[in-house]
């Protein structure tokens, strides 16, 4: 998929509808069970699969657009999310020989990984801008299990991504399994 | 230079350049006390949202069902006639019920605040935020209702927050509990003044209140009508903790939020009927401070 943006265009289509299933899902129905204080941040999982499989100078510009349409259900907005995106990409861009998705087990433990990176970057970013620690602490303890949850959906998940982007094919994380 | 050796690798690092930079940009710009939307936004929120109230109707209906229908499918075969006609009955009094309470529930709304002078907007909430960082809700009532930016919005109980993002047909609540927003608010009973600010899920709290005020478990908050957004004396919830330090001259005051948002079904927005006029008087509070910041700059020179 190097190079050529006109070939992403129906995969980035068809990923941003399911993005969007998704946020009413959780913003919608999640809530009205009664679970008002967690979200699945499905942004983020599909933002780190874009990382871990996708080989594309237009990855930044995915994340881009897949944030802004997540900025329409929150008023969190696309910017935190796309630095942080884009950033954890650079990172798995440089560390991409020394992790393997050749498990179900391992695919957990890297995106929890990473989610944490993630945590880190917004929390930076947000103690800089509301210079609040308390805010960030508690946070934290909201991240814990929306972050599991997450790992756990992630090699299902990357499953359906893998078909959409059919990234199988053009390049799995590390050497190939 | 090894990084960016090939075209690909190059173009991969501009646009991450130029992706970040704006998102820093962006950040730095994001007002997190107002929102304007643009055009598109609009037009894209307004699509969005139905199928979030449409989602939220449908599971009503099923909750309805299973509540009314799966329970009687372990009843005797004999009986099933008569267990349904029971069903349906019950299902009619659980809906007449239900229509009892929810008038008992507009009723209060509608009569609370009669004397405030705003013109009242009855809005259902169709969704959550899509981030556990932002205490936001989506109701179903927008620009065309008659809903303006900063409207306040309250219920029978208590304030609920104020208008942060709006669009013709749907708005965003900033609630009490985010912590972008502030209030400034009242001790009912000793009339001391603090900023109001949303904490977690449950709680609030109440900044720069001073040490020597006797403020005590159980005290009612109030808003002062101070900052030009909520009318004086609309209820925020109850003092529920209170910590003193050995030193510093303020307390902190933790705040049981009046209104119980786990069941929060309907709002009521106050829209003014003089938002203009309230524009105006921002705008011209907004000139003032340019110019002084001009005269400053001036001076420094």
């Amino acid at each position: 998929m190097k190079g050529d943006w006109i070939k992403l265009l129906k995969p980035l289509g068809i990923t941003l509808l399911i993005l969007v299933v998704l946020e009413i899902f959780s913003t919608a129905l999640v809530p009205m069970l009664g679970i008002t204080k967690y979200r699945i941040p499905f942004n983020v999982l599909i933002i780190l699969y874009l990382g871990f499989k996708l080989e594309t100078p237009y990855t930044s510009l995915l994340i881009f657009a897949l944030q802004y349409t997540h900025s329409f259900f929150s008023i969190e907005g696309w910017e935190m999310g796309t630095i942080a995106g884009v950033m954890i990409c650079i990172v798995i861009s440089y560390l991409k020989d020394l992790l393997h998705l050749s498990s179900a087990l391992i695919t957990i433990l890297v995106t929890q990984m990473f989610q944490f990176l993630w945590f880190v970057i917004v929390s930076t970013l947000l103690y800089l801008k509301e210079d609040n620690f308390s805010y960030i602490v508690e946070k934290f303890w909201r991240f814990v299990p929306e972050s599991i949850v997450i790992s756990l959906l992630a090699p299902f998940f990357f499953g359906i991504l893998d078909v959409i982007w059919r990234a199988e094919a053009e390049r799995s994380l590390g050497e190939r399994v | 230079m090894r990084l960016i050796e090939d075209k690909d690798r190059r173009q991969r690092a501009i646009l991450n350049i130029i992706v970040l930079l704006i998102s820093f940009v962006g950040v730095a710009r994001r007002n997190q006390s107002l929102d304007e939307t643009s055009a598109f936004e609009n037009i894209l929120i307004n699509s969005f949202a139905p199928i979030q109230s449409s989602v939220t109707s449908v599971r009503t209906e099923i909750s309805n069902f299973f509540d009314h229908y799966i329970a009687n499918l372990n009843a005797s075969k004999e009986n099933v006639e008569l267990r349904k006609r029971v069903s349906e009955l019950e299902s009619q009094i659980n809906a007449f019920e239900e229509l009892k309470k929810e008038n008992v529930r507009l009723k209060n709304l509608l009569q609370f605040g009669q004397g405030l002078g705003y013109k009242k907007v009855l809005a259902q909430v169709v969704a959550w935020d899509a981030s556990s960082d932002y205490r936001v809700i989506r109701i179903n009532k927008g620009l065309a209702d008659g809903v303006r930016l900063q409207s306040p919005v309250v219920t029978s109980q208590g304030l609920v927050g104020y208008i942060y993002r709006l669009t013709d047909h749907f708005a965003d609540i900033l609630t009490v509990l985010d912590n972008n927003n502030r209030i400034d608010g009242l001790i009912q009973r000793v009339r001391a003044h603090g900023i109001v600010e949303g904490f977690n899920n449950e709680k609030s709290i109440m900044k720069y209140v001073s040490r020597a005020e006797p403020i005590i478990l159980g005290d009612v908050v109030i808003t002062s009508g101070l900052g030009n957004i909520y009318p004086k004396g609309i209820k925020v919830g109850t003092v529920s903790r209170i910590e003193r330090e050995s030193y510093g001259i303020t307390q902190n005051v933790e705040i049981a939020p009046a209104v119980d948002f786990g069941r929060l079904e309907e709002v009521v927005i106050l829209s003014a009927e003089n938002d203009d006029q309230k524009k105006k008087e921002w705008e011209a509070l907004d000139q003032m401070d340019e110019a002084e910041e001009a005269r400053n700059q001036k001076g420094g020179r």
